[in-house]
């Protein structure tokens, strides 16, 4: 199980979020939508890291984040019938860990890689991939594999 | 009306991996139905338990959020296109948050008390308790919490409202009879503090569940009322270091007092033992005056708002007793028993038991999985026997401790993932203290496997065999 991309996807995905901080970044996460997509264990291939402002209002900005869904309906259209898709989201978490909060699980989809970037102090220090369970209780951590 | 429903990628893989449905409906309710009626497997991603679009799904006719119209009765007309997108949204824990204009006014009558002030509010805004149980004593607690701004609060139940609840649980009301407790208790919270955050565990608290579900909370205040789950709630405070903010009510009489603080006594050094099954009848067996939860749930809350202030003098050591016909108040020493099994100098409970069994409400099981200490497994290990080492607990515990050479699959993910493990192999399963191994050892003997439960997991591993192995 695991989350592939190359470097230029990684730095898009970094400076992104440390431009954000002190607020959370965000972004879409696009590639090829695999076969076995809904499958635990399943591989995703980012092939690019689209940053989107964080919709969320100002007064919870740096520990919350919103992603218009108008634009990423546009994005998935612009996408329809290509093979590729919105297959993960990548966003920061300020100063504390990569791991996913309780509100992260909330509001999580099934099947798409969560990428969350710890951002301390302006700086990326570490990066953490997940997947949702398909019940929705938990995330499961998936390995990320940088290519490239 | 002919209609296309298009997916996002994340649900395709649910509805046989297309982007577009057509279906023929009236309303979006109904279009979504048809979906449903052909991909099962959406309606669980797209709808709560209720009936109602999750929280994280948006429905738009063309350009329209159907939230603006009409919901899921909003008409369709032929050729319309619905679309399904997800909110997507997420965030850090949150940090220490400071007040907003509208909490300043809100607050005022607390901001102007020296002892609460600006920074108590912020510090009652940055707590959280978990009420457990949304009943009698539930509702005045969780309500004046709410009221008072606490910022993050947990309930845990499992029931329905009924209407025999109504003389007493002010939580809920007629309209909610036969709907969840939960839901009505959320609604109700959030409409008279929209700006704290209501989290419901529609869960019943058991061994297995209660130690993780009170470490994500600052304060636990037990409204339970059965022995079982009091002795539970106890057991768990003392083993997670959470205070016990304790009430019980029974007929025209109430106890209060906070057990397992820091230094406190906890309900085991009172009560070591439940009294014999039948001996003491429940509520629905011997009644309650309504308005007696009012006053002992309103006392919880007032302890829990001390503790969470560092205000006064908590209720600890001490142990309230109230009657109400006779309008007294008597109150009572209660001294840390140092032979307490769960809290004294050498305790030998060091994970929740059976409460059932302990009081006496269910035969032992006799039926029992196999079982190794981690003394037998480190000399397995020792030995190079083969096997596979399963751990099933969360990512984040196995960040925080693991036994080299582990597999990790949650318990909540085994269901979907005991397939990726070798059939033919032994396996040897550990949690943190054996609880959840146990759950996963019987759902895979079950799938034909054998495995094998560690007893106390990786903290009996940490304590016995490896002490550079945190334990949390």
């Amino acid at each position: 199980m695991s989350l592939k991309l190359n470097r230029a996807v990684e730095e898009i995905a970094v400076a992104t979020c440390e431009k954000a901080f002190p607020e959370e970044g965000c972004g879409l996460l696009i590639g090829p939508i695999p076969e076995d997509f809904d499958k635990p264990g399943r591989s995703v291939l980012i092939e690019e890291a689209r940053p989107l402002p964080n919709g969320w209002d100002v007064s919870a900005k740096t520990n919350r984040y919103l992603i218009d869904p108008k634009t990423l309906a546009k994005v998935e259209k612009e996408l329809s019938g290509t093979g590729r898709g919105v297959v993960g989201f990548f966003h920061s978490h300020p100063q504390v860990p990569a791991w996913p909060s309780p509100f992260d699980l909330t509001m999580a989809m099934p099947c798409c890689s969560y990428w969350i970037l710890q951002v301390r102090d302006g700086k990326m220090i570490d990066s953490r991939s997940w997947q949702r369970t398909e019940d929705g209780r938990s995330f499961v951590e998936e390995e990320i594999v940088l290519e490239g | 009306m002919s209609i296309e429903i298009r997916l996002p990628t994340a649900l395709r893989a649910f509805a046989d991996k297309q982007e577009k449905i057509s279906v023929t409906a009236k309303n979006i309710g109904e279009a979504l139905e048809q979906l449903f009626s052909r991909h099962e497997r959406l309606r669980q991603q797209l709808m709560s338990p209720e009936g109602k679009l999750r929280s994280y799904v948006n429905v738009y006719i063309n350009e329209d959020d159907v939230r603006d119209k009409q919901g899921l009765s909003t008409l369709l007309n032929d050729g319309d296109t619905v679309l399904i997108v997800p909110a997507i949204a997420g965030g850090s824990a949150v940090a220490d948050q400071e007040l907003t204009k509208a909490e300043l006014a809100r607050y005022h009558r607390h901001l102007i008390m020296p002892e609460v002030g600006p920074e108590g509010q912020k510090k009652i805004k940055n707590a959280s308790v978990l009420c457990v149980g949304a009943g009698g004593l539930g509702s005045p607690l969780a309500l004046y919490l709410a009221a008072a701004g606490v910022g993050r609060l947990g309930i845990v139940d499992f029931d329905t409202v009924d209407e025999s609840n109504l003389q007493r649980q002010i939580l809920h009301d007629t309209p909610s009879v036969g709907t969840s407790k939960l839901a009505s208790a959320k609604k109700r919270l959030l409409a008279l503090n929209p700006h704290i955050s209501v989290e419901t565990h529609e869960t019943k608290l058991n061994s297995t569940n209660a130690v993780d579900l009170f470490k994500k909370y600052d304060i636990i205040a037990d409204g339970t009322d059965n022995f079982p789950t009091r002795y539970l709630v106890n057991d768990a405070c003392v083993l997670t270091g959470k205070p016990n903010v304790y009430g019980s009510i029974f007929r025209f009489e109430g106890q209060l007092s906070i057990f397992a603080a820091k230094d406190g006594p906890c309900y085991r050094c009172l009560y070591p033992e439940p009294p014999p099954p039948g001996l003491v009848p429940s509520c629905a067996e011997a009644g309650v005056l309504g308005v007696l939860p009012g006053v002992i749930g309103t006392m919880q809350a007032i302890e829990a708002l001390k503790l969470i202030l560092g205000i006064g003098k908590p209720l600890i050591g001490r142990l309230m007793l109230y009657d109400a016909l006779e309008q007294s108040w008597l109150t009572l020493k209660v001294k840390k028993n140092p032979a307490c099994p769960v809290c004294g100098e050498n305790p030998t409970i060091k994970t929740p038991i059976d409460y059932e069994a302990f009081c006496g409400l269910k035969e032992k099981p006799t039926v029992t999985i196999p079982e190794i200490s981690v003394q037998d497994l480190k000399a397995k290990i020792d030995k190079k026997e083969k096997f596979i080492l399963l751990d099933v607990r969360e990512p984040h515990e196995y960040e925080i401790a693991k036994i080299p050479g582990s597999t990790l699959i949650p318990l909540g993910a085994l269901p979907e993932r005991y397939t990726e493990l070798d059939k033919s192999a032994k396996l040897i399963v550990h949690c943190k203290m054996g609880g959840r191994s146990a759950r996963a050892v019987s759902l895979l003997r079950e799938k034909g496997f054998d495995a094998t439960n560690v007893a106390g997991g990786i903290n009996a591993w940490s304590e016995s065999i490896d002490p550079s192995v945190p334990q949390y």
